[in-house]
């Protein structure tokens, strides 16, 4: 469960503020821009790094890489390898199914979803890196490939102010369609309220994770969905299946609750056991501190996999 | 207030519906949209007294219209009488019409109408007013209403019991109809609302219902039929019919018409002469009529009777039969010419009355007094002229027949004038002008199948002035104006006068087809002629066999002896048998029988009545309470019918829908701003 914090809290930007702009780049660039103007003081450093190695040559292996410099000076035949390419490709999995457009506050769990992709995607490209996106409903509905060149942000800023279109929300479809489309290996953020059962959850995750990917999980909620807070009993009508059902939220507040946190410690529990991160954020939340969970998640990846390293070296 | 369909009030119980959906607080408005049902579990709805003054306003409205509904169902009306009858409704004018036909004397029936009388009897008011009348071929009165009301009230029924006491069914047919229509008449005295005619009847099948048909019922009468119920016996009537107009040189037979009863159960009887032993066996099955040829009388025999057997029922089984006699006429003819000329008046006379078996015609050219009738077509000296008249004078008919200017003397004498005027009428031909087919010798040509006597061309006739103190009837003219026939009375005789001959020379009359019966009407006017009819039924009244001359005697079967005026018809045919009449020193005997309809003793339907229009009331109290409850329902309906109160409730309905839409719909934006305030 996320640490809830106070919107107003040491000079980040309010989200319904910050959500008063229209313009999603715009909204984008406040939040990084704010965040970067945070960061001189951060004690973090970039985790983008480049990696190159040399492997002796093999008969039968493409001479295009060869180091003829070094060859010159120590007549050895090296490879010079390098990664595809140096930076990080990240594919950001955004849901738009329609359980999204929940709203309490004056913005919807989507608005704030896009915004927090948008944000990613510009902090991401400013370091450039690799952007790429999924937006998805009970299937894949835009995908636009990680790239870092010019327009590619715009092209998904553009993907990203769609209005959410799609009914239900099923991750196991567009899950199965990102591990088949994201070839390479990358971080893959997805951003859903994750309103639907765990069942296969675990089996498509475990498939991103083992295909190579860093996956980053934040579960977006509105504030009344962990409240439960309504005046009287009245009739609840699902947004996605257009169910009714009578409700007196005095008396199913607490088995609503109990649910919700057992759902979201299942996810979370599943989440734990792939080695990857679990974020989860309330709209009422600053984007900058979504954020900055972001970065703190990838910190401890990166010590994880020096660790790891190290370990393998010894 | 009453209610047409008090049922449909229950209706009103629906007005439960809105209340418990008030209390019950789960109204559609309050729904919200939320992101996921996945965690939570329906609550079972909670009933929550309501305290909000506009909801009970609508509570108030729809439970309005609910019940406003129901009782418009139940189609209201406010109760007044409508019913025609007023103050007099409790007076009773009630006519005890009983049956004493010939087939109510099969066997307990006339006990049990006597019963019923009894009954209605002790059942009558101090302010009822009773008739009883008996009726067969028609009603006679046994106690009027007047009756009624001159005895004493712990009387009436003591007497009205003494006078039916004597009383028994008679031999005569079932005139129902008549019965009927002549007892309603009694109504029409006066205006007593409560009119009733307890008919008490076998309701056999052979009455009749003549004159039923299309009677205007006097207002408010009823009639309810006391139907006697018959063991269901076999039986079979019989009737001897009138024989035909006799052929000559053709051997009469007796021919008897057999009916059988519907509900009759045999199909064989036996048919024969009463004192013989020869016996027919005939097969009629039941509802069937059918015509045989009766066994051969014994010969000679004058009258008899015919016997039916093989069935239940003996009443009805004996057929009186009257032999028609063999009537001799002796016709004086006098001046028509020789037998065998062609030219002369005799040969087409004679060939006009063929002798047949039962009249033999004899022409004499001497007047005798036993003479009925004579044709004169000469000229008289003034001594014959003198028998002649006092023969006339006697009652009798003579035709003369004016040959010439010279029969005036003859003419005048016979009439005692002192002279007539005849002349030869001058001219190509006359035919008749106008025709008196009121008259009885014209009447059988009253007919436009048989009145035309155009074609009969008379080439000579002579003009005759009838005198101004001579009461003439000129029967027919002759175009010119003249007389061709005239029937002047002389005493209690007829001189009829024909103004030109029929030998061809005169005329053409003797070769039209008109001769014949003409010639045949005038002899049968003159009394001369055989009685036309032997077999009679009861009830009939048998004409005199003698027009005019002496009375008559009458002898009846029971040897009851009458004596009436010759001309008078003898009507007190009571009783089936053989009556003789003795007239002129002889004696006719004619058959009286029961009629053939009264063996018809199978009961009918009353729905027969109903659909002749005669309004049948109940039988029983309890039938009457149900007819009462229903003219009661009827009367509602009516009353409901012109009120008409369930419209205004729909409307009322109808206007609190809207108001209670007009509230909600307020009721639900006011909430709606209220939470977009908040």
């Amino acid at each position: 469960m996320p640490d809830v914090l106070p919107a107003k809290e040491a000079g980040f930007v309010d989200p319904k503020a910050l959500m008063a702009i229209r313009n999603l780049e715009l909204r984008a660039r406040v939040v990084v821009e704010g965040f970067w103007s945070g960061l001189h003081r951060s004690p973090y450093h970039g985790f983008s790094v480049e990696f190159t190695e040399y492997r002796p040559y093999s008969q039968g292996e493409d001479t295009r890489y060869l180091d003829w410099r070094l060859y010159a000076r120590s007549d050895r035949f090296y490879l010079k390898k390098f990664e595809d390419e140096t930076n990080l490709r990240c594919y950001l999995l955004v849901d738009h199914s329609r359980s999204m457009s929940y709203r309490s506050l004056t913005y919807s769990k989507s608005d704030y979803a896009r915004t927090f992709a948008a944000t990613l995607a510009w902090f991401l490209n400013a370091q450039g890196d690799a952007v790429g996106l999924f937006s998805f409903d009970e299937r894949v509905r835009d995908y636009l490939p990680a790239r870092h060149r010019h327009g590619h942000l715009r092209q998904l800023m553009l993907a990203l102010e769609r209005e959410p279109a799609g009914r239900a929300t099923n991750l196991t479809e567009p899950l199965r369609r990102v591990a088949e489309l994201a070839r390479k290996r990358g971080l893959i953020v997805l951003i859903s309220d994750l309103l639907a059962p765990v069942g296969e959850l675990e089996n498509h995750l475990a498939r991103l994770t083992a295909a190579g990917h860093e996956l980053v999980v934040f579960q977006v909620l509105d504030p009344n969905e962990l409240a439960f807070n309504f005046p009287t009993a009245m009739l609840f009508q699902d947004v996605e299946s257009e169910k009714d059902l009578y409700i007196d939220p005095e008396a199913a507040r607490a088995s609503y609750q109990r649910r919700l946190r057992e759902h979201g410690e299942g996810v979370e529990a599943v989440c734990r056991k792939l080695g990857a991160a679990f974020h989860g954020v309330l709209t009422d939340r600053p984007l900058d501190l979504a954020l900055l969970d972001f970065l703190r998640s990838r910190v401890r990846r990166g010590k994880l996999v020096r660790r790891r390293q190290q370990r393998v070296s010894k | 207030m009453n209610f047409l369909s008090p049922w449909f009030l229950l209706g009103s119980l629906a007005v439960a519906g809105p209340i418990l959906f008030h209390l019950i607080r789960r109204a559609a408005r309050e729904r919200t949209t939320f992101s996921s049902l996945l965690f939570l579990r329906a609550t079972p709805p909670k009933a929550v007294r309501r305290s909000k003054l506009e909801h009970i306003w609508l509570l108030l409205l729809r439970s309005l219209c609910v019940l406003l509904l129901a009782v418009g169902f139940a189609r209201p009306f406010f109760a007044h009488d409508i019913s025609p009858r007023g103050a007099a409704a409790q007076e009773r004018r009630l006519i005890l019409l009983v049956d004493t036909s010939a087939s109510m004397r099969r066997e307990g029936l006339w006990d049990k109408a006597r019963a019923t009388v009894d009954r209605y009897l002790d059942k009558t008011t101090p302010s009822d007013q009773v008739a009883i009348l008996t009726f067969d071929q028609q009603p006679r009165t046994l106690v009027s209403f007047a009756d009624w009301s001159a005895w004493s009230q712990d009387q009436r029924a003591v007497l009205a019991r003494q006078r039916l006491a004597v009383v028994a069914p008679g031999w005569m047919g079932t005139q129902l109809g008549l019965a009927l229509s002549g007892a309603a008449e009694l109504f029409r005295e006066n205006s007593v609302a409560r009119r009733e005619i307890v008919l008490i009847t076998d309701l056999q099948e052979g009455a009749k219902l003549d004159g039923l048909q299309g009677y205007q019922w006097p207002a408010g009468a009823r009639v309810i039929v006391e139907r006697l119920p018959a063991k269901q016996q076999s039986n079979a009537g019989l009737e001897i019919l009138e024989p035909p107009a006799a052929i000559a040189g053709v051997e009469e037979d007796v021919h008897v018409r057999v009916a059988n009863s519907g509900d009759s159960r045999k199909e064989k009887f036996h048919l024969g002469w009463k004192g013989s032993s020869e016996r027919m066996e005939i097969y009629l099955t039941p509802t069937q009529l059918r015509t045989f040829t009766a066994p051969k009388p014994p010969v000679g025999m004058k009258s008899g009777a015919l016997e039916l057997t093989g069935d239940d029922l003996d009443y009805d089984n004996l057929s009186y039969y009257a032999a028609p006699e063999i009537q001799h006429v002796r016709m004086c003819c006098d001046g028509l010419g020789a037998t065998n000329d062609p030219a002369g008046m005799f040969y087409y006379l004679q060939r006009v009355f063929p002798a047949t078996p039962r009249r033999q015609i004899e022409f004499a050219s001497q007047l005798e007094r036993q003479d009925a009738f004579a044709v004169i077509a000469t000229n008289f000296a003034p001594p014959e002229i003198a028998v002649w008249r006092d023969w006339l004078e006697k009652g009798k008919t003579a035709l003369l027949v004016l040959t010439g200017a010279d029969s005036g003397p003859t003419l005048a004498g016979l009439l005692g004038l002192p002279e007539a005027q005849v002349t030869e009428a001058g001219g190509e031909y006359a035919l008749l002008g106008s025709i008196d087919f009121q008259h009885p010798i014209f009447a059988p040509f009253d007919d436009p199948r048989f009145s035309d006597f155009s074609q009969i061309h008379f080439w000579k006739h002579r003009r005759w002035e009838i005198p101004a103190s001579v009461k003439a009837r000129v029967l027919a003219h002759f175009d010119d104006g003249s007389p061709a026939l005239t029937q002047i009375p002389v005493r209690e005789g007829n001189l009829l006068v024909l103004a030109s001959g029929w030998n061809p020379a005169d005329s053409q009359l003797a070769v039209s087809s008109k001769f014949p019966p003409l010639l045949e009407t005038m002899l049968d006017w003159s009394g001369a002629g055989a009685p036309s009819r032997y077999q009679f039924r009861t009830g009939d009244a048998i004409p005199s066999p003698v027009a005019i001359g002496a009375s008559v005697r009458w002898q009846k079967p029971d040897g009851k002896q009458i004596t009436l005026a010759a001309g008078a018809p003898f009507a007190e045919t009571d009783t089936p048998g053989i009556y003789h009449a003795f007239a002129e020193e002889r004696e006719r005997l004619f058959a009286v029988n029961i009629p053939l309809e009264e063996s018809r003793t199978a009961p009918i339907s009353q729905d027969d009545l109903a659909r002749l229009g005669v309004p049948l009331g109940l039988e029983n109290e309890q039938a009457a309470a149900i007819a009462r409850v229903h003219q009661q329902h009827l009367q509602d309906a009516e009353l409901e019918n012109r009120q008409k109160l369930w419209r205004w409730l729909i409307v009322a309905a109808l206007a609190v829908t809207f108001a209670e839409i007009v509230l909600s719909g307020w009721l639900a934006r006011r909430v709606t701003t209220t939470e977009a305030m908040l």
